[in-house]
Parts: structure tokens; sequence; C-alpha cells
């Protein structure tokens, strides 16, 4: 319909590395400072949590339940936010939860990746009955109940949270695999990759330097979205008593254990649940800013 | 067109045959099946006696083909803790199921559809950022947390709705929304690319170019071409709240499947589990299925290819 | 042209459109009449803004796009006044317009007769029977076969030229005034193009609509039109009678054209066909200079001094050059260098 001329290019573009021009589009895009800036903050709590709040997270002090947060009535500064029903600090508890959640999302993204990864690429590079397969194991994967499969495992291996996070990284590598295939097929077929093999060079060569350094764009955006879904994945095993257990601690505990306060005291929800939700959120608005600046064109 | 049928057909049930393994060898491969079933506390002869008793002690695959042989005959297992066919539990239980993933996947729709026109229709306008800021919003939202304030303010605070169980249809509204929400931005940006591009084809303009009413060239001309794949993602979705019920059903007490598969987790009631497993990732392969064939049977361009 | 016989009043007409860091100025200042019973023909090549000429003259472009125009007419009712609503009815009854290629034009989800019937729905108040009757009537008058059955059938089980004839079926349910047709056999084979050519004649004598043709391809042109309006990025280079500019071409983009076609009985086997090096250029900004002189063979300093205006020539002509308008000064072999010898022909970006 109409002929549109192609903008003025940024030519600087030109003169860089794809990576650097991702992180210059990186640091002016906004969703990626908010996000990036909430996601800091967070992990910078859960690292200096025991130089922050003076209290353990575990220890009871049955002569202090039910205290409720300095903002409202009879709550003290001792306890910014509040105890629980069996007299934990809960600053304490939001603290350190912080480290389960965000060590959670970290591990099992190292698992889920790796295997995705792995996956995507034979399935991509060799293609024919390799690809098959694999995408034979994808759809069965995804056939499966996720949540349902994790709670029947945990709940009869016996939980324990190296083997929640071997469930739930052995459970989300779909997307990693779906993604690397599609973005290694796409390598694959570019004539550096056919000249590469005329000139002899063996298949692991292409595949680590070639191929995988290109992946590194999606890969990073998918990997975003999928810390963000372990961590709800085990918030939600959490909240139904198949996650993290006592005397560790973990917002979606925290939630669950606060359920039946629902009534009287919604505090006790809302704050791990506000927790979450901003954790999610801001993981969500960097990996949109990453996939924003990863895209060539740019925002659709 | 026959052929790609039956190559889908083929494919679905070697899915639900697989699934079918990975379901029993999960519940049988974690833990010790006699011990679950003889409960806590359970002395060491109990245990061997229950595993006498239900053939734990024979090899892995005759227990799956033993299975496997009774599924296809329509016998699903027998629950310990009910004493009662899983068959019939399970129909029991299904109704409630069905009728959360229909109304979840209506609100789902009812919401997202009409956004992601209206935003395609006025892009970056304030409606265009309203849907993708609640796109970004609703995904971050874990459902559990979500049903939970919905309850507050719904059930606890204002009293309009009822907080458990399943008698009426008011009890379903808060389950729906909270079980629905998730598919919505998934929805809504499909249906947003869709129209958009639809929106610039030339049936359109041609639509446009005879003076038709803007509704008719919206909705006949676009979003009937952009609806297609929308239909294919809202059958995947239906699959996945399939999946979820257990997290809603719990909090809501609402006594479908997923209620049963929780309460069977507990209890440790293997062939309950196995036999839910199986089910919802049956119904999950053949909405794909379903899914895929409404693609074919909607796209014009399938049906001329 | 006296004003009872005019259907089309174009004066004036510009489309802008905004893009980042600049200003398109696809179509600057076009100005032309259809009249009643008429056939204009609007010819340049891909780029030089005759199709969205077209659409803006239906109210067709998108939002971003700006039309403004000093006069745009439909039988003295002003079009640019019109609101949202008055275009819808004037599209499809008063206006019609054929695109380029029925396959896409149509709907494929739908049959043929839904589409007819829609559009008559629409505008005229008949009842769907009657609806289809006179889709039948139009289906049968543009030369279709088996004309009840074909509205039952999808677009896709047509063949191009059949679709095409449905295309100006539809063009002609509502009896409009006026008929745009945008490239309407380009899509075409060439044996079916003539068919569908014909076949427009035909209908306009018969019903005496005004045609307005947009094409690219001087064949067409030579048996159809009344008059013609030459455009090169974005403007009105020349106007003229049919035989007047194919016989005599004044613009030296015009000559260029009908010097590179090969005439029946003339153009011997072996001979080179002449051709117009270079390519349309980018249309940002205004114009500092002709807007050809990077591809005219004629060029001299005093085109680049400024923008040229369309000027007076003989017998109601109209030429935008400042070579003389009686037609002097012309030598047809310029068209005909050998390749390497063209003049500068790489584009400019931003004003010329």
């Amino acid at each position: 319909m109409i002929d549109m001329t192609t903008p003025a290019h940024d030519m600087t573009a030109v003169s860089m590395s794809p990576g650097r021009v991702a992180l210059r589009r990186a640091l002016r895009h906004g969703g990626f400072w908010i996000g990036g800036t909430i996601i800091l903050v967070i992990v910078l709590l859960a690292i200096f949590a025991p130089l922050i709040t003076p209290y353990d997270p575990s220890i009871q002090g049955l002569a202090q339940r039910f205290v409720p947060p300095v903002w409202a009535d009879g709550g003290s500064w001792q306890h910014p936010l509040g105890t629980d029903n069996l007299g934990r600090d809960h600053m304490a508890r939001m603290l350190f939860g912080a480290r389960i959640s965000l060590g959670i999302g970290l591990l099992t993204v190292v698992i889920s990746g790796s295997i995705g990864t792995a996956m995507g690429i034979c399935a991509g590079y060799w293609g024919g009955w390799p690809d098959m397969i694999i995408n034979f194991f994808i759809t069965v994967r995804l056939t499966l109940p996720v949540v349902l499969v994790a709670l029947v495992v945990v709940a009869l291996i016996g939980s324990s949270l190296w083997l929640l996070i071997l469930v739930i990284g052995l459970l989300l590598w779909d997307r990693f695999a779906i993604v690397v295939r599609s973005a290694t097929q796409q390598i694959a077929q570019r004539e550096y990759i056919t000249s590469a093999r005329a000139i002899g060079s063996s298949t692991s060569r292409i595949l680590f330097r070639e191929i995988l350094p290109n992946i590194t764009g999606p890969l990073i955006v998918v990997a975003s979205i999928e810390i963000a879904h372990a961590i709800l994945l085990e918030a939600a095993l959490s909240f139904l008593g198949l996650g993290v257990q006592p005397p560790n601690v973990s917002w979606g505990l925290m939630v669950a254990e606060a359920k039946a306060q629902l009534l009287f005291r919604p505090w006790m929800i809302a704050i791990p649940g506000t927790a979450l939700v901003l954790l999610v959120f801001a993981i969500n608005l960097v990996g949109d800013a990453l996939r924003d600046v990863t895209t060539p064109e740019g925002k659709a | 067109m026959i052929v790609y049928l039956s190559k889908r057909l083929f494919m679905t049930v070697l899915v639900i045959a697989v699934t079918s393994v990975i379901a029993f060898l999960l519940v049988h491969l974690s833990g010790d099946p006699a011990a679950a079933m003889a409960g806590e506390g359970a002395s060491d002869a109990d245990i061997e006696a229950v595993r006498a008793t239900y053939g734990f002690d024979r090899p892995l695959y005759v227990q799956y083909l033993d299975w496997a042989g009774r599924v296809l005959t329509g016998d699903l297992g027998r629950s310990t803790y009910l004493r009662a066919d899983v068959t019939e539990v399970l129909a029991r239980h299904m109704p409630v199921t069905a009728t959360l993933g229909a109304c979840a996947l209506g609100f789902a729709l009812a919401l997202s559809i009409p956004l992601g026109v209206f935003a395609a229709l006025r892009p970056n306008s304030m409606i265009d950022r309203f849907s993708l800021w609640l796109a970004v919003a609703g995904q971050a939202l874990p459902s559990f947390l979500f049903a939970l304030g919905l309850m507050y303010l719904f059930g606890v605070h204002l009293r309009w709705l009822p907080i458990s169980g399943s008698d009426t249809w008011l009890h379903f509204i808060m389950p729906s929304i909270a079980l629905g929400y998730y598919a919505t931005p998934a929805i809504m940006r499909l249906t947003r690319s869709g129209m958009l591009d639809v929106l610039q084809s030339d049936h359109v303009r041609t639509a446009r170019a005879y003076g038709l009413a803007p509704w008719r060239v919206v909705v006949r001309h676009g979003l009937r071409h952009a609806i297609i794949p929308v239909v294919s993602l809202a059958a995947v979705q239906l699959g996945f709240m399939l999946g979820g019920s257990i997290v809603i059903e719990t909090i809501f007490s609402l006594k479908g499947i997923g209620y049963l598969a929780w309460e069977s987790i507990q209890r440790a009631d293997i062939e309950v589990i196995q036999a839910i497993l199986l089910v919802i990732a049956a119904a999950y392969a053949v909405l794909t299925l379903l899914a895929d064939l409404l693609n074919a049977a909607l796209d014009p361009r399938i049906r001329i290819s | 042209m006296p004003s009872d016989t005019r259907i089309l009043s174009v004066k004036g007409l510009n489309v802008e459109i905004p893009v980042p860091g600049a200003i398109l100025r696809p179509v600057r200042g076009v100005s032309f009449d259809v009249g009643r019973g008429e056939t204009v023909a609007v010819v340049g090549e891909s780029g030089c803004g005759k199709s969205l000429t077209a659409l803006a003259i239906m109210g067709l472009l998108p939002r971003q796009a700006k039309v403004r125009s000093e006069a745009l007419h439909l039988n003295d009712e002003s079009l640019e006044a019109a609101s949202a609503k008055r275009w819808r009815q004037l599209r499809g009854d008063r206006i019609a317009m054929i695109f380029q290629d029925p396959m896409t034009a149509l709907d494929p989800c739908y049959r043929i007769g839904d589409q007819m019937c829609e559009i008559l729905l629409q505008h005229c108040k008949m009842s769907k029977s009657d609806a289809i009757v006179r889709s039948i009537d139009l289906l049968a008058k543009v030369g279709i076969p088996a004309p009840t059955e074909r509205l039952k059938q999808y677009p896709h089980q047509l063949s191009g030229g059949l679709r095409q004839r449905v295309m100006i079926a539809m063009a002609l349910l509502c009896e409009p005034e006026l008929i745009i047709a945008d490239e309407p056999t380009t899509a075409l084979d060439v044996t079916i193009q003539a068919q569908i050519l014909r076949l427009l004649r035909d209908i306009q004598r018969e019903t005496n609509i005004g045609l307005l043709l947009i094409t690219h391809d001087l064949g067409v042109v030579a048996g159809m039109a009344d008059r013609i309006v030459v455009m090169y990025g974005g403007e009105v280079v020349e106007v003229g009678t049919c035989d007047q500019v194919l016989a005599k071409p004044l613009h030296p983009y015009t000559e260029g054209l009908v010097r590179s076609i090969p005439v029946p009985g003339e153009t011997q086997q072996g001979e080179t066909l002449g051709y117009i090096p270079g390519v349309v250029p980018k249309q940002v900004g205004e114009l500092v200079a002709c807007g050809f002189v990077e591809r005219c063979p004629y060029a001299r300093e005093a085109c680049r001094a400024g923008a040229v205006s369309l000027r007076d020539a003989a017998d109601g002509r109209l030429m935008r050059c400042i070579l003389p308008v009686d037609g002097s000064g012309r030598d047809p072999a310029v068209w005909f260098l050998p390749e390497g010898e063209d003049t500068e022909s790489t584009t400019k970006n931003g004003s010329i």
C-alpha cells in the first residue's frame, strides 16, 4: 500500500558489536531501569539479610504472636513488619525468604536451561531424526500438568530443598528447547556455517564458536521468563505445603501459613504476596526490555 | 487432509501412551508404593503384605502393561481410600472441573478478545497501553494470590460472593476469574497482533472501499481471520487450566478433579493419582488435537491448498 | 470541462506522511478532472504516487497520512469536508474502486454472493432476495457464465480473469458515477487483460460512468483512455488527450516512456528499445529543482534553478518542463544511448 522509505539508521549500530548495541539500547529502556532497580534492591536485601535484621526467621516467640506491622495499631519498630502466628519476625522471614526464592529461581534455571539448550541445539542443528525425537519429547512434556507432577514427586519422595530444585529444573526446560531450537535453525542455515563446515571445522567447534554466541540473545530473554516461572511454581508448591518446608522460609509458604488469617489479619498475606508480585513483575519488565533490545526491528 | 488428520491422530495416541508410561513410573518410582499405601507407622510385615496383595513385587513393565490393559477397557483402578472404582470417582468429580474450566476460559476470552481488538484499532493509545500493562501485571500475579485477593475483597469484605463450595453458579464466579485471568495476556496479545495484521490486508481495504459499516469491517472481515490462531491458543490454555485447577479448587473448596488429586496425593492413593495424571494429560492432548483441527477447518488458506 | 458533466474534480491534492525524522510527500499538488462518460488514465511508474492519489480520493489512506487539497469534489459535493459517515455512504455507492489483485482483494472466507449482497444491503434498500437477483444480473452482465452457481462459490474457486470480472460486477452493484480502477489488469494473463479492458470499455459506454484508470502500462492506455495524466515523483508532469500525448509527448519523461514501447510494424527485430536511466527518487521534503532532472537527457543548468510549475501548452495540454511547449528541441535518439553513458542516476536522499 504505502511505499515507505526506511528511516535513517542509527549510525552507531554499524560500528559496534551486537552485544554493545543491545547494552546501549537496554540502558535507554525505561522498563529495564525500573525492573532492574527493583531486582537489584531485592537481591541486595537478600544477600545482606543477616546484617539487616537481628532476628532469626525460624525462632519462635510465643509471647509476641500476631504483632501487627508498624503502620497499624499496636505495631512498633521492634517488629517493623509484624510477627506471625508463631511469633516469628516477619521482616526476617521476608528477607530470608527472598534468598530462597531468588536462589531457587536461579538454580532451577541453570538446570532447565542446560537441558533445554542442549536439546534445542541438537534439534536445530542436526534436524531430521534428532529433531523429530526432541519435538516429541517437548510435546510429551507439554502434555504433562506441571504442578501435579511436581506435587506427586515431592509428596511421594519426601520434600527437601534440593529435590524441589531438581524437580522444577527437570520440568521447566521446554521453552528453552523451543526457542533455542528455532534460533539454532536460523543460524545453521546461514552461510558462515556452511563455509565453516567446508573448511573442515569440527562440529563441536562450530557449535561452540559460531552457534552458542549467536543464540545468547534469545537465550537470555527466555532465561528471564523462566526464572519468573520457576519462582511462581515454587511459590505455588510451597503454598500447597509441598514446596519449601520449615525451618526454611519461602514467600509462598508464608502465604500458606497466613491463609487462615485472611479474615482478620490480611496484611500477613499481603506482605509476602506483594513482594512476590513485585519480584516477578520486575523480572518480566527486564525480560520484556531484553526482548525489545535484542530484536533488530525494535518494538512491534 | 485425510493424511494430515491421521498423522495428527497417530501422534496424539503416541503422546498419550508415553505420558501414561511417565505417569505410571512417576507414581511407582517415587518411593515405595507399598509403603505409601500401607501408611505411616506400618510395620515391615504390613508393607510386605500390601506389596503381595497389590502385585507391587512384579516386574515394573508387567505392572504397567496390566494397568494399561485395564485402562483401555475403561477400568482406571480402584481407590484404596475411598473404596470405590476410580472411574466412578472421577466421573463424579469431573463436572465441577469441567464447569470451572469452561467458565474460566469464557471469562478469559470475553476479556481479552475485545481488549485485543480495541488495542489494535487504536495502537499506542490509552487503551492499548492499558491492556499491555494489564497483560504484564497479569503474568506477575500467581493464581493463588489472586484467588486469595478476590476472596478477601468479594467474599469477606463486601460479602457479595460465597467463598467455598459449588452449589450455585455464584460459587463459580471468583474461581473462574482466578483461574482464567492467567490466559488473558497471551490471548490478548495474539488477538492484537492478528488484528493489526489483518487490518492492513487487501480484503479489509476492499470492505472499507465499499463503505461497509465499521463493525462489519472489523468483525466480519477482520476478526474472522485474526481469531483463527486464537482458537488454537484457547484450546491449549484450557488444557493448562485443567492442570492448574488444583490450586483454585483447593482454595475455594470446589470438589473437582484438582481437589480430588490434592486429597489423593496427601493420602498416597496411588491408583487415583495415576489415573488423574493420565486423564488430565489425555485431555490436554485431545484439546491440542482439536485445536489443530479447528485451525484447519477455519483457515481458508488450508482449505485452498 | 463544463462543470455539469464533471464528476470528479481534484485540485492541488497533497499527501504527507510523517516518518521519524522527515515528512514524505508522495503526492504533490495533483490536479485533474474526470467527466461523465470519460476515461482518464493516470500513468506513471511504481512509486510515482498514482495509487496513493486514488486512495486519497477514496479516503482510504491510514490515519497517519495527511491529505490536503484545495478542492476535492465529487459532483459538486466537497469530499474533504465530508464526515466519516458521509464517506461511508459514498464509497461503494457513488464511487467504487477496483483493485489490482482480485485474489487478495476478495475475502477468502466468504462466498461471492455473500460479499456482493453485503454491499447491496449496506447501500441500497433492498431485500435479500432482490439483492441476490441483482447480483446474478450483474455477474451475467460482466460475462461470467453460470452466474447463479458462481454466487455460491468462494473466490479461490474462480480463475484470475473471472475474479476480476466479479470485482467489476461488485463495483457496478449500486450504479456508481465514478469507478477508479487501480492497475486492474496487471495481475492477469496477457490474453485476459484484453478481455477485461474491453469489458470496462463496453460498460462505460453503456452506463456513461466516469472511469479513472491507474496504470503503469502505456499499452493499456492506448485503446482505453480519452485523456492521459502523466505522473512522476508525486507530481503531474503532463496532461493531454490520449492521441496528443502518445503521438507527440511533450514532457521528457513521457517521451522516454513512449519511446520505450516497441511499435508494431515499425520496430525491427534486434533494435534496442529506448529506456529511461536511473531509478525513482525518494520524495522527502520540498522540491528545489525539477523532479526529473537526475534522469532527463535534456537537463541543463536552468532545470536546477528551482521547482518547475505546470505550464499551458497548445490545445489544452499541460506540461511541467522548461523546454519549448511546441515540442521543438527534442531528439528521440537520446533515449537510445548505449549502456554506461547515462546521466547521473544515483538517488539523492533528502530534497532533490
